[in-house]
């Protein structure tokens, strides 16, 4: 078919023909669906946060490096702490990568409503690490059961600590999402997420009777509590229940969250 | 809303929008099979138009900028600006570095927040668009996409973000002729002008009634700025708005119909290609001759300027070309050329935009609405 320029013009002017489709919250999941699974960087990070997890369980009933009092659960997971370190490195990059390489733009202008993009961010990395979590922890938890000489351990309470264990990983993926909209660079990023998991147990010693509440209520410390390692005693990391350690921690994060998600949204995207 | 106020704008069918015949697809396109890639209306074919009730606001114009005002700190990069983009035709956007041109392009499309102002595209604000890049498609540079990506990925993720169909991923990459074993490779490894393909293509994706695009024939060849300027055409051919901004002022002459010019984020120029040459240039007559010096001192007798050109011949300023073919034949001078001239855009671009203290220096009379 060939038409007439001209026709064409003047028809063009005539016809109210709404778009179809929308730019919606489940359309913005897609598009981060599909740039999770097409780039290097978020997809190997994910998949290490995983893997860290379960061989962690491997390497420590190998080396036979468990406490007395340690739990089969919490030896196996030992390594966790590790893989939620890398879920906050993951949640850091998921947002922090589209700023180094200026996809964050056209991320913008395909779904120009900010608060849909974090709302979509938010549910990618909560998921993606909250299934990463479950099958690694799980993982891990039957890999230390089945290589951990059996009678020699408590053997610790799985259920519902695995899904707690992943919970902590999604946790910790926000927290870093969150903290990457704020810094906006991977490296500056990265570090800050890293430094909040980790320097609270590492400066909570400096804080004498205080430690139990600086350690504390860090996501690892709550982590920890979840999986019931000997090393979560109440005067290192508080005496604060692991449900309700990770309701303290899940608490903050959706704060910091609102206000990354709020800077987002007022500040220009260069 | 707007659209009972046209009556004329009912819902009627219309067969699919085609090229023009002149349009060519890219050398690597038409390689990629036999019958594809013959007809652009397949490609192009818009399912559907902008909504009567969005594009009604001011009847004729597509992006509207109303006093758009930009600070940062104390720099002001876009002062009070006030424009209109019209459809069916390609409206320039000319400025020196540091202008505005990037800076305004990122208002209309909401990634910088104005200070004071706004703009709107099709009568809402870009954020306001139900599905932005089915009504608008935008190049802001090529470094947009993830260098570890795929061109193929890349495009699919932006389809299904606004509910475009999948196969509108591969009539793009054909459309601009990024063939299918390209596509599949890490963007890294593409050259400026197959990033640059790959930006036309994400912006097409959408079969888009608005086209915004910063410079983008930068990093194209010889070849590739020919099928731009010819896309781009035909895109406003068929009635879209096409925006663009370039530094190559010869390219933009050969493609635009419409310019807005601005300098230190202020409006030059609002006017048509033709006018604004027209209006601003100083038009002069190139003169060949076996005999100047009788030529000159006529020709100066008359209160014309004679100037050597660079390429040979004389440079009259002053005269009509029949004025002075006229005084040649009643005083016997031989004339071997006589060529009427324009300036260029760049000549009068140049003149009117590049330096500053020039422009402030007759601020209001540049101005032409």
């Amino acid at each position: 078919m060939r038409g007439d320029t001209r026709t064409d013009r003047t028809e063009l002017r005539a016809e109210p023909r709404p778009p179809a489709g929308r730019a919606g919250f489940r359309q913005a999941i897609g598009h981060e669906w599909i740039k999770f699974t097409s780039v290097r960087s978020t997809l190997w990070t994910a998949v290490a946060a995983g893997t860290v997890t379960a061989l962690g369980a491997v390497f420590v009933a190998l080396s036979e490096s468990l406490q007395p009092d340690d739990t089969v659960l919490g030896g196996s997971l030992t390594l966790a702490v590790v893989g939620q370190m890398l879920a906050a490195v993951f949640g850091v990059l998921v947002v922090s990568g589209e700023y180094a390489s200026g996809t964050i733009r056209t991320t913008l202008t395909a779904c120009p409503r900010r608060g849909t993009v974090v709302a979509a961010k938010t549910t990618l990395v909560a998921s993606v690490l909250y299934a990463v979590g479950l099958i690694s922890c799980t993982a891990a938890y039957l890999l230390g059961d089945a290589l951990l000489p059996s009678g020699t351990y408590a053997q610790g309470e799985p259920l519902p600590a695995l899904f707690g264990a992943a919970a902590s990983f999604a946790v910790s993926g926000l927290l870093g999402l969150a903290i990457g909209l704020l810094v906006r660079h991977s490296a500056g990023a990265v570090t800050a997420a890293v430094a909040v998991l980790l320097l609270p147990s590492l400066l909570g010693p400096l804080f004498g009777d205080f430690q139990g509440w600086v350690a504390g209520v860090s996501p690892t410390a709550a982590l920890e509590k979840v999986i019931q390692t000997s090393d979560a005693g109440a005067e290192v990391v508080g005496s604060l229940g692991a449900g309700a350690s990770l309701l303290l921690v899940a608490g903050y994060t959706v704060g910091v969250l609102l206000v990354a998600g709020t800077a987002f949204r007022l500040r220009d995207v260069h | 809303m707007a659209a009972a106020a046209e009556p004329d704008r009912r819902p009627r069918h219309r067969p699919p929008l085609v090229a023009t015949g002149r349009l060519r697809s890219p050398p690597a396109a038409s390689r990629a099979g036999p019958g594809r890639g013959t007809s652009w209306g397949v490609v192009l074919d818009s399912r559907w138009r902008m909504a009567g009730a969005a594009g009604a606001s001011s009847f004729g114009s597509m992006i509207e900028a109303r006093e758009l005002t930009k600070r940062y700190g104390d720099h002001v990069a876009v002062d009070r600006l006030t424009f209109h983009v019209k459809p069916g035709r390609v409206t320039g956007f000319l400025g020196p570095n540091g202008a505005g041109k990037t800076t305004t392009m990122r208002l209309i499309l909401g990634l910088d927040a104005p200070t004071s102002g706004g703009v709107t595209v099709g009568g809402v604000p870009y954020s306001g668009l139900p599905s932005p890049l089915r009504t608008v498609g935008s190049l802001l540079g090529a470094g947009e996409v993830h260098g570890g990506r795929s061109a193929q990925r890349h495009l699919l993720g932006l389809a299904v973000s606004n509910g475009i169909a999948r196969d509108r991923v591969d009539e793009v990459l054909e459309l601009v002729g990024l063939p299918a074993d390209t596509a599949r490779r890490r963007v890294r490894g593409f050259s400026l002008g197959m990033g640059q393909r790959l930006g036309i293509a994400a912006a097409l994706l959408g079969d888009p009634e608005v086209l915004i695009l910063d410079e983008p024939v930068n990093g194209l060849d010889t070849e590739g700025i020919r099928w731009m300027r010819d896309l781009l055409k035909s895109l406003a051919a068929q009635g879209r708005t096409v925006f663009l901004s370039s530094h190559l002022m010869s390219e933009m002459e050969l493609t635009a119909d419409h310019l807005i010019v601005v300098g230190r984020g202020r409006l030059l120029a609002d006017t048509t290609m033709r006018d604004f040459i027209e209006t601003h240039s100083q038009g002069h007559v190139l003169v060949r001759t076996p005999e100047p010096e009788g030529l000159r001192s006529l020709v100066e007798g008359r209160g014309a300027r004679w100037r050597p050109e660079p390429r040979g011949g004389w440079r009259v300023e002053g005269l009509s070309a029949d004025v002075i073919g006229d005084l040649a034949r009643r005083h016997g001078h031989a004339i071997h050329e006589l060529t009427p001239r324009h300036s260029s855009l760049e000549d009068v671009y140049t003149e009117l935009a590049q330096p500053a203290a020039r422009y402030r220096a007759r601020p209001e009379k540049e101005v032409a609405r």
